[in-house]
């Protein structure tokens, strides 16, 4: 079911990049314009999602999907990630790795409360200490000034 | 000044404790960056960019030159041992490293790789010692269509090197494609795909989309069943490979070197795509290429030395032309205009201590990865060995600083976190990712050596085939694009 979801969102994908790239322009007066490349790709991405929808040697038996446990992780993994993305420019670095890691640290293997503020503080700290004060890299700040 | 003596100045200029010291911390973190996935050279070097403006000149391109090479020794470590490339380069010793790793053959592969990498950097280190000034003629007359030659020629090693269905595999390659075209048309500005995003102009970041595709789905594929560690570190013995394994492997170390050096020379080429197409060359060329994908010595013999040779080659146009044929080297070659040398065909002459210095940085740098990799084997692992549910967070949090500091921008987080999931849903469907990567890395090249090659042309296309090089590329192209479908037609009819 999934997979045939997926070679249909190629077909989709194909076709509507296809037609993105047609308006682009395909030749123009000193050769290829800037949709011919895309184009071709485009097609190309349609006709072998068409191809893979109708072969059914392509496809796979048996995928292994995680169970609801394993699933769960993997979304925590997922919302970890996501939360610091969200909070990188919003709260800063400190603040938004402090929300994630122990999102992260939890959801992976229900690390303990103390093990997971120790990781929490000593990973932020390294962080900082390394790529903050040492390499000189601007960490994101929040709009307390770290 | 002839090349020995030329040599023995670079090493009177580089032989004094600061300047060793500078090399050796560059090998240390060049090592480190390539052993901890998620962070990969260019991020590191330009992390550490800033630091070496405080450096004199030759230490601190020493530094950042060992960085570059040290990052290629270091990223084996963690491809074979945790199925997790430490950088791009890395990604195809992933395939056969790890399985060794599997059938309790760690150490060679480790020992293989890094000896390999060894042999492939000084013999490329010699080759640049006394070739260079030739290979830069050679490379300065490469246009846009021999490069295009050469990018159809690296995208047709690609289709040998897809596993499983051929079908999802080409349909990586054609979203490859597709997503290196969102952005700026370097040829005439277009905007193409942003959909008035502004993040998206400059188009989609590499280190996003590797770190996504191999490091995070990775991580995500991991965490389903955390009791399961695919560090493989338990049974690291004989580092030393044994002559079976020399006899595999030095036919596909000399092949890679000689590949490797080549494709560092020219635009487009570097460490990545000298990896992903010695890998298919030796695949292409193996009497039982059915082994590869499950252990096959040549498959990390082959990759790991002509990622390493790569860099020496792809000092060549930096040093001897000032032209950056990858973005590693062009992030050298803007640490070198900020100390305030142009580098170019005049700083052999002009500036033969800086010159000649590097290259001996190179040959030291060499000799002190060996000392790093091989003997200290034991402390990278114990770096890797620390649990999963300890090492992914920590993981998950370097590869999002190393993502930012590409750009400084939140955007490549998101696009980074996008391309794990689809890459965790892909693999989950058997689907090759790696040919994606290749296909994202040499498609802007291909696409616009093509169209310049068009704009330079008054018989369009046949200019391709008026250029005794070019010709020759493309001819073997599709000389191998038909064999392939022979190769395939065959087989079909043999499961028939």
């Amino acid at each position: 079911m999934v997979e045939r979801l997926l070679n249909l969102f190629w077909i989709l994908l194909g076709s509507a990049a296809a037609w993105q790239s047609w308006k682009l322009g395909l030749r123009g007066p000193s050769g290829p314009e800037s949709g011919l490349f895309p184009f071709i790709a485009s097609c190309g991405i349609a006709v072998l999602g068409l191809s893979l929808m109708l072969a059914r040697a392509s496809r796979v038996a048996q995928p292994q999907w995680p169970d609801a446990r394993a699933g769960l992780r993997t979304v925590g993994v997922a919302l970890g990630i996501a939360l610091m993305a969200f909070g990188m420019d919003r709260l800063g670095f400190v603040v938004s790795a402090a929300i994630a890691m122990p999102v992260l640290l939890r959801t992976i293997d229900r690390a303990s409360w103390l093990e997971t503020l120790i990781l929490t503080v000593g990973s932020i700290a390294a962080i900082v200490l390394v790529f903050g004060k040492l390499l000189g890299m601007p960490l994101p700040r929040g709009p307390w000034g770290w | 000044m002839d090349a020995l003596s030329g040599l023995a100045m670079g090493f009177s200029v580089m032989l004094t404790p600061a300047n060793l010291y500078f090399c050796f911390l560059g090998s240390l973190i060049g090592t480190m960056v390539g052993v901890l996935p998620g962070l990969g050279p260019l991020a590191a070097l330009a992390l550490l960019l800033p630091v070496t403006f405080t450096l004199s000149p030759i230490a601190g391109l020493a530094m950042l030159a060992a960085i570059f090479y040290g990052a290629m020794y270091g990223g084996s470590t963690t491809s074979i041992l945790v199925n997790i490339p430490g950088e791009a380069a890395s990604v195809i010793t992933c395939l056969d490293g790890h399985q060794m790793a599997r059938q309790g053959r760690a150490g060679a592969a480790l020992g293989m790789a890094a000896l390999g990498s060894f042999i492939a950097g000084t013999l490329s280190l010699i080759v640049l010692t006394f070739f260079a000034p030739a290979l830069a003629a050679i490379a300065i007359r490469f246009g846009p269509p021999e490069n295009f030659g050469l990018m159809a020629l690296g995208l047709v090693c690609t289709l040998f090197m897809i596993t499983g269905s051929k079908l999802k595999g080409l349909l990586m390659i054609a979203l490859g494609f597709l997503l290196s075209s969102v952005g700026m048309d370097m040829v005439n500005g277009n905007e193409r795909f942003t959909f008035g995003v502004t993040d998206l102009t400059a188009g989609i970041e590499l280190l996003a989309v590797v770190i996504g595709l191999f490091g995070i789905s990775e991580i995500l594929l991991n965490v389903e069943s955390v009791a399961k560690n695919s560090l493989v570190a338990d049974r690291i013995k004989k580092l030393i490979p044994t002559w079976a394994d020399w006899k595999a492997s030095f036919a596909p170390i000399l092949r890679g070197s000689g590949l490797g050096f080549l494709l560092g020379i020219v635009p487009g080429g570097g460490p990545i795509t000298a990896s992903f197409m010695s890998y298919a060359m030796e695949r292409r060329i193996a009497r039982e290429p059915e082994r590869f994908g499950k252990g096959a010595i040549e498959g990390v013999a082959g990759p790991e030395s002509a990622n390493n040779a790569a860099v020496a080659g792809s000092m060549i146009p930096l040093l001897s032309l000032g032209i950056p044929s990858n973005p590693i080297t062009a992030l050298l070659l803007g640490a070198l205009i900020i100390q305030g040398i142009q580098p170019g065909p005049l700083f052999i002459t002009q500036r033969p201590d800086l010159f000649w210095g590097v290259i001996a940085a190179m040959y030291i740098g060499n000799v002190m990865l060996l000392v790093l990799n091989l003997p200290l084997i034991g402390l990278w692992v114990q770096m890797l060995r620390i649990p999963y549910r300890f090492l992914f967070p920590l993981i998950v949090l370097l590869a999002m600083v190393g993502t930012y500091s590409a750009n400084k921008n939140v955007f490549d987080l998101w696009m980074m976190l996008g391309f794990g999931l689809l890459g965790w849903l892909l693999r989950k469907l058997e689907y090759d990712i790696a040919p994606f990567v290749l296909a994202f890395v040499l498609a802007p090249l291909l696409e616009q050596s093509l169209r310049q090659s068009m704009t330079m042309s008054v018989d369009g296309a046949m200019i391709l085939f008026q250029r005794p090089v070019s010709a020759g590329l493309v001819a073997a192209s599709a000389l191998l694009l038909v064999l392939m479908v022979i190769r395939q037609f065959k087989r079909k009819r043999g499961d028939s």
